[in-house]
């Protein structure tokens, strides 16, 4: 269906089904623009939830949760081993 | 014959003497009337027309560094400034890159805020040259933070944290897009927002409110909850969650911490904002401490001015003065010159009363020397019988009379 911005222009969340291909591919993957898209997800979460004139602990204490996941999920394969039981 | 009195007529070729001043110059009715040296009365001069600020330029922008009215024309516009956001465990790294970004908050400059994107590594805390140089390189980065701002200004009408994908599918897609621009979009000029006074709603301190909204209309309250629990069930059952010895200590560590946040967490973030309230009023006291000085300066300039309006006082006063000092040696000169003609003339005057009496008395003694002369000696013995005799009846008529 017709759209009224460019589906260049759109949000992903914005971006209907059927777009969802020219969009992927109408993204920029040069090692400048991922590194853009890398500063721009920081600092979304960073100015949502770190500058702020009164912060809480949830500023870091997602990114420390986030990070004590991405560790297990690395560490996952030594730790099927020590599993209890063997079956489940 | 007294002296004669001279009345020395004043000469008519002599100006009248006025007073200049009393308002002369600013209101056309006084007029010159002579004033016999009584003061000048000082009229209140009209006042100059009144230059309120209002109509001051925003001359204030060539102040450039820490103030942050450069961009804001209206002196009322609240000085943004960034706090450090305070949590109860600080991480080395993080603070400092809090505190660089502070710095760029503080500075305020639109640069300074752009060119904060390239330094993502968290450990080096040097700021770096961010330098306007910077600016075409990071010009998508902007999009980020704008983006936030923008869409929370937006959607704040709306609900708090309603998911702003869904709620925009009911709102018609043309409207809440044009809002909601890609990165890829130019930058806008618009001067930034000021801070949100609280980040981003999380409950458990990890799990952003967006999520609990976001299953809301289907699950309801509890739903997130359910499926907290029922993830946690599925993961220890299917052991995919491995329990070991690290998982006591895990539990001990993460249980000191909530205790530690609970219970101190009010009091530091007490603390922090007193620091941020300390360093705001500072640069405050500098921006005003500013304005006033320039204040002052206006004051001083307006009142020069002023006093510019007021300057023919002063030569009023000196005409003034110069007409007195004349008027007194005229009339000075005047008297001495009648002192010194009535010398004169009384000399005169008593040069010809001296000849007259000189004259009188020579007559009289020469009158009388010759009348003596006149009298013989006949004559003489003559009149003295008759004056004998004359006596003698005049005794006898003295006598009679006190009888009667």
């Amino acid at each position: 269906m017709a759209s009224v911005v460019p589906v260049k222009e759109k949000k992903l969340m914005d971006v209907k089904l059927g777009e969802l291909p020219s969009w992927i591919l109408m993204r920029d993957f040069t090692p400048k623009g991922i590194a853009g898209a890398f500063q721009r997800g920081y600092y979304r979460y960073y100015n949502k939830y770190v500058n702020v004139k009164r912060g809480g602990v949830a500023g870091i204490s997602m990114v420390l949760a986030a990070y004590v996941l991405f560790n297990y999920c690395r560490c996952y394969k030594e730790l099927k081993h020590e599993r209890l039981h063997k079956y489940h | 014959m007294g002296h004669k009195r001279l009345n020395p007529a004043r000469s008519v070729s002599h100006p009248p003497f006025h007073l200049w001043g009393c308002g002369e110059s600013d209101s056309p009715e006084s007029e010159a009337t002579r004033i016999p040296l009584s003061p000048t009365q000082v009229r209140s001069a009209t006042p100059a027309s009144v230059w309120t600020p209002a109509e001051q330029k925003p001359s204030l922008g060539a102040a450039q560094g820490s103030l942050n009215s450069q961009r804001e024309p209206a002196q009322q516009r609240p000085l943004r400034l960034e706090a450090p956001s305070r949590s109860a465990p600080s991480k080395g790294s993080t603070s400092c890159q809090r505190g660089r970004s502070g710095r760029a908050r503080l500075h305020g400059d639109r640069s300074e805020r752009r060119a904060r994107g390239p330094s993502l590594d968290l450990s080096s805390g040097t700021r770096g040259k961010e330098s306007l140089v910077r600016v075409n390189g990071t010009q998508s980065l902007l999009r980020g933070p704008c983006l936030t701002m923008l869409s929370r200004v937006v959607c704040s009408a709306a609900a708090a944290a309603a998911p702003r994908l869904k709620n925009a599918a009911l709102l018609g897609p043309g409207v809440l897009q044009a809002t909601r621009i890609f990165h890829t979009g130019q930058p806008s000029l618009a001067p930034l927002p000021p801070l949100p006074e609280h980040g981003g709603k999380v409950r458990l301190g990890l799990i952003p409110e967006e999520f609990f909204q976001f299953l809301y209309p289907k699950t309801g309250v509890t739903g997130p909850y359910v499926l907290g629990t029922g993830l946690i069930l599925y993961f220890l059952s299917k052991e995919i969650y491995v329990i070991t010895a690290e998982t006591f200590s895990a539990i001990s560590v993460i249980g000191l911490l909530v205790y530690v946040v609970k219970k101190y967490g009010a009091s530091i973030g007490e603390f922090a904002d007193k620091l941020n309230e300390q360093k705001i009023a500072q640069l405050e006291e500098v921006k005003q401490a500013s304005i006033k000085q320039i204040q002052d300066a206006i004051d001083t300039e307006k009142s020069q001015q002023a006093l510019v309006q007021k300057r023919h006082y002063l030569f009023d006063v000196q005409r003034n003065n110069i007409a007195m000092a004349l008027e007194l040696t005229y009339r000075e000169r005047l008297h001495r010159v009648h002192r010194e003609v009535k010398n004169r003339l009384d000399y005169h005057i008593s040069v010809q009363n001296m000849m007259r009496r000189k004259e009188q008395d020579h007559m009289i003694n020469w009158v009388e020397k010759h009348v003596v002369q006149s009298i013989s000696a006949q004559q003489e013995k003559e009149t003295i019988a008759k004056c004998i005799a004359d006596l003698k009846l005049l005794a006898k008529k003295a006598q009679a009379q006190p009888v009667l």
